[in-house]
């Protein structure tokens, strides 16, 4: 019996092993080593010098578009996570339903988080262009428009654009994730809240979101680290411009890096950006977790 | 319990999705033997990193794009011995190879980039003496030389350079009957009068304030206005009346309406695109264009002209040049034999039975004498080029902090765009890298 018990013990760990040790020794080790530079003095040309304490911190907050570029990620994550979640979960009901061709919008459905976001964000670059844009040529063949229109009039209306097409290739994602946690649920307890009288929003509010509260979760989470750190659909638009203006943070680390050559700084950055998501992760589980216990 | 559950299970994840999100370098400081050549026997392998210039540059070094044969097969036939590990690598990408390699101790033997400057204090690279043969030294061109000093160090060579002009379109001037500009009193007429017979149909003037570009556009005006990076001295003078003035006239003509409409985010090949679609009337670019224009099918009627200046001001074309340089391994068995290696490498790179048809391949203009003649034999039109080039005034890319003030002239001027104070972001520039 026990040579049993101690095996397993043991087993759960022994499968977990290989997967711990690659996290380890490829995840791990590199962001260990980002922290230990993140202290270090880093020259322009990128050679790592001794200790220098927090002063790579220091600076790194100290720089002019800090703030904006701090703020600007805060928006970017709240609307293309709240925003795709909100969609994500429209759609997942709507695909959850039965009805023709259903098996072919999914397979649709999925195009956009399957593609490249660098060809992504190309693609809708060409499509607001002014000049040559295919929503210009579109919209004008309509007749809906008599003249083309500059859809990027402003560095706010730019930065809303990243923002849709980030919205855009995270739908996806949340949708399948809803429409797993959608399909699980027994039909049985549809039926028998319709026989007590139950509307449409008492069911969605007492039934459906309780049972994908879980897939909810992991969607949200991983959405919120995935976006955080979403890089080319910035770059690949804006670049940051006009001045940092539609910067997020991990677009700017690498400008400050690999543009302006201040390294130091652009590693203290990043350390930053990993504290806030674990952070934000932890607590978004946490209050979730606390809610599911007290149910 | 589940709530430490639930820390520990974000932690790993945001560790797993960090790292797949991770821009940022991560490098590891690594033993210096790894740096050393590969020495097989007497074989002496040399690391070289090139720049991707257009898609014909990888066919160049490792396909077939040498009359059949490539760079690095014909190189290594013809010296015995010599191993070159080539790697062709894109722009976007080629200063987070080369500083991932530096921060791991590897740094390769031969680069071709664009700066050096940032190298030098750190003692990563080799005095050009030192390995380049003394008839290949004195073949280049001495003002292009002299852009690469530090004191009085010369510590990269350059490859080849391209010279900024006044383009514009000769049929579309010439029906609104406007006179090409040669002063900025004259460009804003000339755009008024472009701009009032075209309505809209047609951008009188291409502006290009990009992240990749500001700094070429902060050189166009400020050159043309007297003003420039640099002082007589060689100091930094960014926030000059004149160079305020310049950063203010530009803006200006983006308010006027005169140019394309998005000039923080059009690239110089979104306004080469206009232009050879006849959207654009004028622009300022490269030497390349015409090939640029060409190989995107447009059949433009082009003719080229000096960079407009401010009245009473002389202009100045832009020249822009990239380099090849070499950094030290201290750990090499054979210092002598690597140097006599590379040596080799320059000497075949440069041989005009080769360097012409790298040169002409994108359109760009040579840094050696030996491949003048060639060059105008096969395309007369170099030899007006090769003359702005002689005037060009380059950027201060020796300074340690020019990386610092290409990237802030181009936030000066962006923010310029969106109502930002000129004199204020010059003044905090200054402040920055001069002290």
């Amino acid at each position: 019996m026990n040579s049993i018990h101690v095996k397993h013990k043991w087993e759960p760990y022994l499968w977990l092993l290989p997967s711990l040790l690659l996290i380890a020794i490829f995840v791990v080790f590199p962001i260990l080593i980002v922290f230990k530079l993140s202290f270090s003095e880093i020259t322009p040309g990128g050679v790592i010098g001794g200790f220098i304490g927090f002063q790579n911190f220091v600076e790194a907050v100290h720089l002019p578009p800090f703030k904006t570029v701090m703020l600007n990620t805060f928006w970017w994550v709240l609307s293309v996570v709240g925003l795709s979640t909100l969609l994500g979960f429209i759609i997942a009901m709507v695909m959850n339903q039965k009805f023709r061709g259903r098996k072919i919008a999914r397979a649709i459905l999925v195009f956009p988080w399957a593609t490249s976001l660098v060809i992504q964000a190309s693609i809708w670059n060409y499509i607001i262009k002014y000049e040559y844009g295919s929503l210009n040529s579109v919209l004008l063949n309509l007749g809906v428009i008599n003249q083309a229109i500059n859809w990027r009039t402003s560095y706010p209306i730019e930065f809303i654009w990243e923002c849709g097409v980030g919205i855009f290739v995270t739908v996806p994602f949340v949708a399948f994730c809803v429409l797993s946690g959608l399909q699980s649920i027994d039909g049985s307890l549809y039926e028998a809240a319709t026989m007590d009288g139950a509307g449409f929003w008492s069911k969605l509010w007492n039934i459906t979101l309780p049972m994908v509260r879980p897939s909810l979760t992991v969607s949200t989470v991983l959405n919120i680290i995935y976006v955080f750190n979403s890089f080319p659909i910035v770059y690949t638009m804006t670049k940051g411009a006009p001045a940092h203006k539609t910067d997020t943070m991990i677009t700017y680390l690498y400008m400050l890096s690999f543009y302006e050559r201040k390294k130091g700084p652009a590693t203290a950055l990043s350390v930053i950006g990993f504290l806030i998501l674990c952070l934000c992760a932890g607590i978004y589980m946490v209050t979730v977790m606390r809610k599911e216990e007290t149910q | 319990m589940k709530k430490l559950l639930a820390f520990l299970l974000a932690l790993v994840m945001i560790f797993a999705l960090a790292a797949c999100g991770q821009t940022e370098e991560k490098p590891a400081e690594a033993p210096a033997e790894e740096n050393a050549p590969e020495a097989a026997g007497d074989e002496i392998v040399l690391d070289v990193i090139i720049c991707q210039y257009g898609p014909n540059t990888n066919e160049w070094f490792l396909g077939s794009g040498m009359n059949g044969t490539n760079f690095v097969a014909k190189f290594e036939a013809e010296n015995p011995g010599i191993k070159l590990n080539l790697e062709v690598v894109s722009w976007n990408d080629v200063h987070q190879v080369v500083d991932t390699r530096i921060a791991n101790n590897n740094p390769p033997d031969i680069l071709n980039i664009d700066t050096f400057s940032e190298f030098v204090p750190d003692g990563l690279l080799m005095p050009v003496k030192d390995y380049c043969p003394e008839d290949l030294y004195n073949d280049f061109f001495p003002a292009f030389i002299a852009e690469s000093v530090i004191d009085d160090t010369v510590w990269a060579v350059p490859d080849l350079a391209s010279a900024r002009a006044l383009f514009y379109n000769v049929d579309l001037l010439k029906e609104a009957g406007v006179e090409v500009p040669t002063t900025w009193a004259e460009l804003e007429d000339a755009c008024q009068a472009l701009l009032d017979y075209y309505g809209g149909e047609v951008y009188p003037w291409g502006i290009d304030m990009t992240t990749d570009e500001g700094q070429a556009c902060f050189a166009y005006y400020a050159w043309g206005n007297g003003g420039g990076f640099v002082d007589a001295g060689g100091n930094w003078a960014l926030n000059t009346p004149e160079n305020i003035e310049a950063v203010e006239f530009a803006v200006g003509l983006v308010q006027k309406g005169y140019t394309n409409p998005n000039p923080a985010t059009e690239t110089r090949y979104d306004l080469q695109d206009m232009f050879a679609a006849g959207k654009l009337a004028m622009l300022l670019t490269t030497n390349q264009l015409p090939t640029y224009v060409a190989d995107k099918g447009g059949n433009i009627n082009m003719a080229t002209a000096a960079i407009p200046a401010n009245e009473g001001k002389t202009g100045s074309s832009v020249g822009v040049m990239d380099r090849i340089m070499v950094f030290k391994d201290d750990a090499a068995p054979d210092q002598a034999k690597r140097n006599e290696a590379i040596g080799k490498f320059l000497k075949f790179f440069y041989d005009p039975e080769n360097y012409v048809g790298w040169v002409s391949m994108e359109g760009f203009l040579p840094a050696v004498n030996s491949a003048v003649e060639a060059l105008v034999a096969s395309d007369p039109s170099f030899g007006a080029w090769l003359d702005v080039l002689g005037s060009c005034q380059f950027y201060p890319a020796a300074k340690a902090e020019w990386a610092t003030v290409r990237q802030g002239v181009t936030t000066v001027e962006q923010n310029a765009l969106i109502g930002g104070d000129v004199k204020e972001g010059l003044d905090a520039l200054q402040a920055e890298v001069a002290g």
